[in-house]
C-alpha cells in the first residue's frame, strides 16, 4: 500500500516536466535557437551537447563493455549485466538523436551527413558511427523482442550474427566514444590547457568505459529498489575491480600528460578551472579510487553505491568542463532554463521508457529475481549517497563562484589596448579614389536638385580626413536612403554648413541663396 | 586570390562595411562588430581601425569539420557556403581559430554567414567589394604570393612604419588576409593562435587511424573470442574427460 500511494507523486512529476518540456520544446520550433537558449555567437555549444550528447553517449557505453565482456571475453557470469546495459545503450542513443533533432539549427536535414559526405570531419565519423551503432544496439536489443513475440527464424538470423554483431558494436563505440573527444582537438586556444590535450580522444575513450561500469552498477542497485531484481555480490565485485583498473589507468594517464605538457601548473594556480579540475579528478575519480581499493572484496554494497555514483559524477563533471566550463567565453553563458527543461524531458523518457520495456521483454534474467520485501535491507534508500553528492555540487559551485574567472586571469596577461597615430597617406588623386559624386533625392518642393561632391569638399579641408563627416554625421548608406526628407539633409549638411565653417544650409536665417547648394532645373 | 590589408592606412570610414553591405544584400545597421548582417566590419582599438573579415585560410578549419561539406574552398581561394546543405550543427562556429562565423539565431531555418570573399564578383573577373571601395588601399585585392611580396616590401622599406610581423603568414598555417601593423597584433584583439600547423591537421592526425583501429581492433577483438572460446572448449572436454575418468575409476574399483 505504502508503493502505491507513492505511484501517484512519481507519475504528477513526470507529467509536469513532460508538460514544460513540451512548452520549451514549442519555443524551440517557432522562436529559433535564440529564443530557447541562451547560446549565441561566442559560445555556440552548451547545455545541450555538452550534457545530452556527451554526457549521454558517455554514459551508454556499458552496452558496449558488457557485450565485449560477455561475448569476446566469453565471461558469461556478466550475462545477467548484459541485457539491462543494453537496453539503456539503446535508449541513450536513441535520446540522444532526440537531442539532436532540437540542437541543431535545421532538424530535417539531420539525414544529411549520410549522403553528403565529408571524411575529413569528425562531425561526419560521430554521425555516421552513432547511426550505425544504434541500428547495430537495435538488432543487439532485438532478441528480446522476437522472444517475445514468438518469432523464430528471426531470432536464429540474428543469433548466428551475434558476434560479428558485438564485434562491430564495440568497434563503433571504440571509434564515436574517442570521436567526440578529438571534436575538441580543433580548439586548442579556446578550450583550457588542464583539457585540452593530443590524447584527448584517448581519455574520452577510457573515461567513458569506467563510467559505463560505474553507471552498470548504479543501475543494478536502483533496479533492485525498482524492480526486485539484483545482481549477485559476485558481478558487482567484478564490475567494480574493473572500474578500478581502468579508473587507475585514466588518472595516472591525466597526470602524466599535463606533465609531459607542463601545464601541472594550472591545476595549482587557483581559478575556476582549477577548482573544477579538482572536483572532477579528486572527487569523482581518485577518491572513489582509493575508497574501492582499501575496502577490497568486503566491500558493502551501499558503499559500492555510492562510489560508483561519485565516478559517474566526476564523469558528467569531465564533460561538462571540456565541453563548457573549460571553455573560452564560458562567462558569457549560462543554460536557459528551456535548455534544462528540454534535457529532462529526455531523461525522463528514458527512464519511463526503460521501467515499460523491464515489464515487456525478459530484460532481468529469471534466476535474478528476488521476491519483494527480500531485496537489498529492506527499505534501503540511499539517502545518504545522494545528499553527500548533491552537498558536493553545491559546495563545488560556491567555491567556482569564488575563483577568478578565466577571463579575469587571461585579461591580467593581456596587453594594453594599443595606442597610436595613424600614418594615413594623403588620399592621392581623389578623382582616381573618391566616390562618384551623389545625386541628392530631390523631395516635392525642391527648389532644384543638388548634387554632392567629394571632390570639392576635401580640396576646400586643410587635412583630408573622411572622418571629418564619416560615420559620425553621415553614415555610409546616408546618401542611399530614400526615407531622408529634406529637412534632415538640412540639419545634417547643417552640420558644417551653419553659416560659420561653410555657407549655410538654411537660406532664410543668413540670407544665403539656395542656388548654392540646388542646381535651378 | 587574398586581401593585403594595411592597418596603418585605413582611416576607418567603414566604406568596406557599406559596400560589403551593399553587394551582399545585407541590411544596414549593426556594424560595431561582425554578425550575421556584417560581415565586413571596422574594429577600434585605441586609434587603430582594423578591418575584419573571414580570413580565408589557405587550409580553411570551417571546411575540415564541416560534416556535410556545406562550406567549401575555391579554387579562387574563396571560402564560401552552401546553406542547402547545411544541418547548423554550429561546429564551424566552434571550431574557427578566428570566430569568424556567425549564426542566425532566431531563424527557424537558420544559415551560417560569413564573408565569402564576394565570390559571384571574383567569378567575373572583379575584385571583392570591400577593397574596390576602400578609398585608402589599405584593403587590397591580388594573388597570395604577390601580396606577401608587397608586405615584405613595405616593411623593408619603411623602417618604423611597421611591426616586422605579418599577420596571416603562418597563423593557423597560412590565411589569405595578410594584416600590417604598427604595434603588436595582440594589443589588437587578434588572436594569438597556432603557427605550426594548420588547425585540420589537428584532427585529421587522429581520423586517419580509422582504418587501422577498424582492421587491428576488428581481428583483434575476432582473435580474443577465438582464443576465449578455445579455452572454454577445452576446459569442457577436460572437465568431461575428468568426469569419465572418475566413473571408470569408480567402476574399476567396484
Amino acid at each position: 500500500m505504502k508503493r502505491l500511494a507513492q505511484i501517484p507523486r512519481w507519475w504528477a512529476l513526470t507529467a509536469l516536466i513532460l508538460l514544460v518540456g513540451a512548452y520549451a520544446m514549442w519555443i524551440r520550433f517557432t522562436g529559433g535557437l535564440g529564443a530557447a537558449s541562451n547560446l549565441h555567437d561566442g559560445f555556440p555549444w552548451g547545455f545541450w551537447v555538452g550534457i545530452d550528447v556527451l554526457v549521454g553517449v558517455g554514459l551508454a557505453a556499458g552496452g558496449f563493455t558488457i557485450a565485449a565482456t560477455v561475448y569476446v571475453l566469453n565471461l558469461k557470469k556478466y550475462e545477467p549485466v548484459s541485457r539491462p546495459s543494453l537496453l539503456t545503450a539503446f535508449l541513450g542513443y536513441l535520446l540522444v538523436s532526440a537531442a539532436l533533432v532540437v540542437d541543431i539549427g535545421r532538424p530535417l536535414r539531420l539525414y544529411h551527413p549520410l549522403i553528403m559526405w565529408n571524411p575529413h570531419s569528425v562531425m561526419f565519423e560521430v554521425a555516421w558511427c552513432v547511426t550505425l551503432y544504434t541500428t547495430v544496439l537495435a538488432l543487439e536489443f532485438s532478441p528480446l523482442v522476437f522472444e517475445k513475440l514468438g518469432w523464430h527464424w528471426p531470432l536464429r538470423a540474428i543469433r548466428a550474427i551475434y558476434l560479428p554483431l558485438v564485434i562491430a558494436g564495440v568497434l563503433l563505440s571504440t571509434l564515436h566514444q574517442s570521436s567526440l573527444g578529438t571534436l575538441f582537438l580543433i580548439v586548442p586556444e579556446k578550450l583550457h590547457g588542464l583539457w585540452y590535450s593530443p590524447v584527448l580522444p584517448a581519455f574520452f575513450f577510457v573515461s567513458a568505459i569506467a563510467a559505463g561500469l560505474s553507471m552498470s552498477i548504479v543501475e543494478s542497485f536502483i533496479s533492485s529498489r525498482v524492480f526486485s531484481r539484483r545482481l549477485e555480490h559476485d558481478v558487482l565485485l567484478g564490475l567494480a575491480r574493473a572500474t578500478v583498473v581502468i579508473l587507475g589507468i585514466y588518472v595516472t594517464w591525466r597526470f602524466a600528460d599535463l606533465a609531459t605538457r607542463g601545464a601541472l601548473h594550472l591545476a595549482f594556480t587557483f581559478s575556476q578551472q582549477s577548482v573544477l579540475f579538482w572536483a572532477e579528478i579528486g572527487f569523482g575519480a581518485l577518491l572513489p579510487l582509493l575508497l574501492m581499493l582499501l575496502s577490497g572484496d568486503k566491500i558493502r554494497e551501499r558503499n559500492l553505491f555510492f562510489y560508483a555514483l561519485l565516478v559517474v559524477a566526476g564523469f558528467v563533471l569531465n564533460r561538462v568542463n571540456v565541453s563548457m566550463t573549460g571553455m573560452r567565453n564560458i562567462e558569457t553563458y549560462f543554460p536557459k532554463w528551456t535548455e534544462v527543461a528540454i534535457t529532462l524531458v529526455f531523461v525522463t523518457l528514458g527512464v519511463v521508457l526503460f521501467g515499460l520495456a523491464v515489464r515487456q521483454f525478459d530484460v532481468f534474467a529469471k534466476s535474478e529475481y528476488v521476491e519483494p520485501g527480500t531485496t537489498t535491507r529492506n527499505g534501503w534508500f540511499p539517502k545518504g549517497s545522494l545528499i553527500a553528492v548533491a552537498g558536493f555540487f553545491v559546495a563545488l559551485v560556491l567555491l567556482v563562484r569564488a575563483a577568478p574567472s578565466r577571463a579575469e586571469l587571461e585579461a591580467r596577461l593581456k596587453p594594453a589596448p594599443a595606442q597610436l597615430a595613424m600614418h594615413v597617406e594623403p588620399l592621392g588623386d581623389p578623382n582616381e579614389n573618391l566616390p562618384q559624386d551623389l545625386t541628392i533625392p530631390s523631395g516635392g518642393n525642391s527648389p532644384g536638385k543638388v548634387v554632392f561632391s567629394h571632390a570639392n569638399h576635401i580640396a576646400m579641408q586643410e587635412k583630408v580626413s573622411c572622418m571629418e563627416c564619416h560615420e559620425r554625421t553621415f553614415g555610409m548608406g546616408f546618401a542611399h536612403s530614400p526615407r531622408l526628407k529634406g529637412e534632415q539633409w538640412h540639419r545634417a549638411c547643417g552640420t558644417c554648413h551653419d553659416g560659420k565653417k561653410a555657407s549655410s544650409s538654411v537660406s532664410d536665417e543668413t540670407g544665403e541663396s539656395c542656388s548654392t547648394c540646388h542646381q535651378s532645373q | 586570390m587574398a586581401f593585403l590589408i594595411d592597418l596603418t592606412k585605413c582611416i576607418g570610414c567603414e566604406a568596406c562595411t557599406l559596400a560589403c553591405k551593399q553587394e551582399n544584400g545585407l541590411p544596414p545597421g549593426a556594424t560595431d562588430k561582425l554578425s550575421a548582417v556584417t560581415w565586413t566590419v571596422i574594429e577600434r582599438h585605441g586609434g587603430v581601425n582594423v578591418k575584419r573579415q573571414c580570413n580565408h585560410c589557405v587550409d580553411p578549419t570551417c571546411v575540415s569539420v564541416c560534416p556535410v561539406a556545406a562550406l567549401q574552398k575555391t579554387s579562387l581561394e574563396a571560402v564560401i557556403y552552401d546553406e542547402s546543405r547545411c544541418i547548423g550543427c554550429r561546429y564551424c562556429i566552434m571550431a574557427c581559430p578566428f570566430s569568424i562565423p556567425k549564426y542566425e539565431w532566431f531563424s527557424t531555418e537558420p544559415r551560417v554567414r560569413k564573408c565569402i570573399h564576394c565570390f559571384p564578383r571574383l567569378e567575373r573577373g572583379e575584385q571583392p567589394a570591400c577593397t574596390a571601395a576602400c578609398p585608402t588601399g589599405a584593403a587590397k585585392y591580388g594573388k597570395r604570393e604577390e601580396l606577401i611580396e608587397e608586405a615584405k616590401k613595405r616593411i623593408a622599406e619603411n623602417p618604423g612604419r611597421y611591426i616586422d610581423h605579418i599577420y596571416g603568414l603562418t597563423e593557423a598555417g597560412g590565411t589569405c588576409a595578410l594584416y600590417l601593423s604598427a604595434v603588436p597584433f595582440a594589443q589588437l584583439g587578434f588572436p594569438t593562435i597556432r603557427t605550426d600547423t594548420t588547425y585540420p591537421h589537428l584532427t585529421w592526425n587522429v581520423l586517419r587511424q580509422l582504418p587501422s583501429v577498424v582492421s587491428v581492433g576488428g581481428v583483434g577483438l575476432a582473435g580474443l573470442w577465438w582464443i576465449t572460446h578455445r579455452r572454454m572448449e577445452l576446459a569442457e572436454e577436460r572437465a568431461q574427460q575428468a568426469a569419465e575418468k572418475a566413473e571408470n575409476e569408480k567402476e574399476e574399483s567396484k
